[in-house]
């Protein structure tokens, strides 16, 4: 019962959550708990490390922004965004991680003060961690539910038609006239 | 013409509220006369909706600002074939749009079923005008496409410029074409339901306007991944963007239908599953649809901020309260008339295909949904961007992949260990061979080369069996190869037209795979300046800038580089890639500078030219992306051969001689009785695809 009515509590909670979004209309970028320029854009800086060697290489520079989601509707990632369609955000969202990059930070440092500054949003998949395995679990699960469910759906009615079988006559003792009929039949139904 | 266009709206929703009423009186009271004038009232609907179609193309074309919806989203300098176009690039226009393509639908089916299914037409009339109501309502009180502005500006706003594409003319018509036929399987589902006429009267209504559904959002599918690959410049065709999503689930599921009713066809099974597919299928249409165009969902495609997506959630819940209700409540009229017998059997292989497409549709619509659900739950938003869909959809698309090869191969009702022995050697074999070939040349991509041995094994299925389907002809008729080929197909068109669709679909993952392979160089180039880069095949080319240019075009300011590519054996050939600044007739800008991309097509693969912008004191410095993308053009041939599949499969069949037909296909078993024996059924000779 307690169950149940968690179900249904979590259900209300998350058709709650949908229609306020739908009242509010668009949502905008948001960064909470952050300073914040007027636009939605949060400025990630950290001060470069002593005599910080460049540690990243474009190309792994290039796959980290590959990583952070854009915060415009584009919906696509930081790299993709700034080099085709370049929006207000992924410009300077790019020049935070160069200049991140050439301060000495490693790509994980980057990435968690990216997800510091914007949340798990700012990441173009959520972590493997937490509520996030539902999300990553239930559609394999799904599959592998439904196919276990279909085959054992398919072995009770083999079961069923087997039992059907031995109880009645499988052979048509026919005449060729019945046959030729059978043969007319089944044609016609075909058509 | 605009004032006619306006009235015509508010009557056309009239005559649905009378048509929806009436409709469902007739049918609930067994009145024809009732029922009748709900018809008449629908193509009455259809005839008003037309009208002020023309008067929005009419205010459109002669660029009268005084409508709001003309003034955002045309220019008096905006092509004409754009502005014919604007029709469905904003909202109030594209639900408008939505109605004309819905009630020609209506008309049509109300037309062709005038002398057919006459105790469900009631319902279905009754159904479909109740969407009409629901469409024409919205659009009126909500996102009128006649609102006046409370002045008349000189110049409208433009189109996007993204939208200013030729993709953008064809592919929203399509995809329109396809949600909303949708609606119509839906309503024979509810009269069949209503009506407790469960048997495969409605199936066959519905199993062609399944089929159109299922080809215009083909159509349409392809047509935007081409339009996003040749006009975003992001270099790929699908993003996994919300609204991409949202057109891929009713085709998933629509798939599904389109496998699962041959059972229901042959064997009277599934008939719960196929009403739930049907139903699904409209449903999923709407919520697609709602997460355009009620911004709940981030997305580059979404439409402005509009009090729409309220209706469209109120919708939802109604259709699926009252679809739940029936189905419910018609459990027992649905019960199964025959049960399958094994695991090993094409309804067997039919089942688990329906379970992975419904589990891929479930894994899009989850990862789309997810954001929101996290955030009710945890309070937090985050992102589910391509890692996930890919990470998940993946191998799914793999095994649906597997079981469109296993499916053909596999008897009806029950197979035999020599038969699948005899049928799976050589389409197994040549599978591995291709694998094999593709590791020993360096192919080392654990997804691309699964893919590939796959391509392999599904594309020998179907040519065994085309080659089995020629031989027998050739042996009872004596024909010519291509003629008994194109033959076999005409006389089965549903068997062969499915083999066509699934050919499609094994061009479609070997050109996916192909991505795998893709090569990016980004770099600064000088006018004059060269630039060596391997290609994914290892050939090395050379890129020289012929320098940057800028020009003015009817309605745009551009910037462009001109590239010269060489390579060993090729004659030098110029890529050109702009960026474009669009301005209205006063010279004004209009929208952020947007990109076009450069594109050097072949079948092996495209070099994709983008540029960035420009840099230095002389600003003659291009900043550029050359990107490697191999097989790209197989992704639209793999739709292009999909179409045509599904065409074939739709094309009308004439029935009289049918049998007859499919025996000179070589397909019926011919028996030949000499004397009293015992037999076994035969085998009939059904479709294997779509």
């Amino acid at each position: 019962m307690a169950t149940r009515r968690q179900f249904v509590v979590a259900l209300g909670g998350t058709l709650a959550a949908v229609a306020a979004r739908v009242a509010d209309g668009q949502q905008r970028p948001e960064a909470p708990g952050a300073t914040m320029a007027g636009d939605g854009y949060v400025p990630v800086r950290r001060i470069p490390r002593p005599a910080a060697a460049k540690r990243l290489t474009p190309l792994e520079r290039d796959a980290l922004e590959r990583m952070l989601a854009c915060p415009c509707p584009c919906t696509l990632d930081v790299f993709t965004c700034r080099t085709s369609m370049p929006c207000g955000f992924s410009p300077r969202l790019h020049a935070d991680v160069v200049q991140l990059a050439n301060g000495g930070y490693s790509a994980d440092e980057i990435l968690a003060a990216f997800e510091q500054a914007y949340g798990e949003k700012i990441l173009m998949a959520p972590h493997k961690q937490g509520f996030n395995w539902v999300g990553w679990v239930a559609p394999f699960t799904a599959v592998g539910g439904g196919a276990l469910a279909a085959g054992a759906l398919i072995r009770r009615w083999g079961r069923r038609a087997a039992e059907r079988r031995a109880g009645s006559v499988v052979a048509i003792e026919a005449s060729d006239d019945e046959l030729a009929r059978l043969e007319a039949a089944i044609r016609s139904d075909d058509s | 013409m605009i004032l006619l266009g306006e009235l015509s709206l508010w009557v056309g929703l009239l005559m649905a509220i009378w048509s929806a009423t009436v409709s469902f009186a007739g049918g609930h009271l067994s009145r024809a006369d009732l029922a009748a004038s709900g018809e008449r009232a629908l193509y009455a609907s259809f005839a008003f909706v037309v009208l002020s179609s023309i008067g929005l193309w009419t205010a459109l074309l002669t660029s009268d600002f005084s409508l709001r919806f003309v003034a955002s989203y045309t220019s008096a300098n905006l092509p004409a074939v754009y502005k014919f176009s604007a029709f469905w690039g904003g909202q109030a226009g594209s639900m408008l749009f939505w109605c004309l393509i819905l009630s020609l639908y209506s008309a049509v089916t109300l037309f062709a079923n005038r002398k057919r299914n006459r105790e469900l037409m009631p319902y279905v009339s009754g159904t479909l005008a109740t969407i009409l109501v629901f469409f024409l309502a919205t659009t009126a009180f909500s996102a009128n496409p006649y609102a006046r502005l409370d002045w008349i500006p000189p110049d409208g706003t433009g189109l996007n410029p993204q939208l200013q594409n030729p993709g953008m003319a064809f592919h929203p018509p399509n995809l329109y074409l396809g949600y909303v036929a949708t609606s119509i399987p839906f309503a024979f589902a509810i009269a069949a339901l209503a009506t407790r006429r469960l048997d495969a009267e409605w199936l066959a209504a519905v199993r062609r306007w399944s089929l159109v559904s299922w080809l215009f959002l083909t159509i349409g599918i392809t047509l935007g991944m081409w339009w996003a690959y040749v006009e975003l410049g992001w270099g790929g065709y699908w993003a996994w963007d919300p609204v991409e999503n949202a057109s891929l689930l009713p085709w998933l599921t629509g798939t599904a239908f389109l496998h699962s009713i041959m059972i229901q066809e042959k064997r009277g099974m599934l008939r719960k599953w196929n009403v739930t597919l049907v139903v699904a299928t409209f449903l999923l249409s709407i919520l697609g649809t709602f997460i355009t165009r009620s911004g709940v969902i981030e997305s580059v495609h979404s439409f402005a901020q509009s009090p729409v997506g309220s209706y469209f959630a109120a919708f939802l819940v109604v259709a699926i309260a009252v679809t739940g209700f029936l189905v419910a409540t018609r459990l027992r009229d649905l019960e199964a008339r025959a049960e399958l017998e094994s695991m090993v059997s094409r309804e067997a292989a039919f089942l688990y295909n329906n379970v992975v497409l419904v589990g891929i549709a479930f894994s899009v619509l989850w990862g789309t949904l997810f954001p929101i659900i996290s955030e009710a739950v945890r309070g937090s938003k985050i992102t589910v961007g391509p890692p996930f869909f890919n990470t998940v959809n993946i191998p799914l698309g793999l095994l649906l992949l597997a079981l469109t090869g296993v499916g053909p191969l596999i008897a009806w009702r029950r197979a035999s260990v020599a038969n699948l022995k005899r049928q799976f050697a050589v389409p197994v074999a040549g599978g591995l061979f291709l694998g094999a070939v593709l590791f020993a040349l360096g192919m080392r991509d654990g997804y691309a080369l699964v893919s590939y041995t796959l391509a392999g094994f599904v594309f020998t299925t179907i040519g065994q069996e085309f080659v089995k389907g020629v031989n027998a002809r050739r042996r009872m008729h004596d024909e010519a190869v291509p003629v008994a080929f194109v033959r076999l197909i005409a006389r089965n068109r549903r068997r062969y037209g499915g083999y066509i669709v699934h050919f499609g679909v094994v061009v479609l993952f070997a050109a996916f795979a192909g991505l795998a392979f893709k090569k990016e160089y980004d770099l600064s180039l000088t006018p004059g300046a060269s630039f060596s880069a391997v290609d994914p095949y290892n050939r090395t080319w050379t890129f020289t800038s012929q320098g940057v240019s800028r020009y003015e075009e009817l309605n745009r300011q551009v910037m462009a580089v001109v590239l010269e590519a060489k390579r060993a054996g090729m004659t030098p050939t110029l890529i050109k890639s702009e960026k474009r600044q669009h301005v209205d007739s006063r010279g004004q800008p209009t929208f952020e500078p947007s990109t076009e991309v450069g594109i050097l097509e072949s079948l092996r693969q495209d070099v994709y030219l983008v540029l960035h912008g420009v840099s230095g004191d002389d600003r003659e410095t291009a900043e550029i992306r050359i990107t490697f993308n191999p097989l790209v053009w197989w992704v639209w041939y793999g739709g292009i051969i999909m179409a045509l599949g599904g065409l074939i499969v739709m094309w009308p069949q004439a029935t009289r001689g049918g049998a007859k037909r499919r025996a000179e296909g070589g397909y019926v078993v011919v028996m030949q009785p000499s004397e009293r024996r015992t037999v076994e059924a035969p085998e009939p000779p059904v479709e294997a695809g779509v």
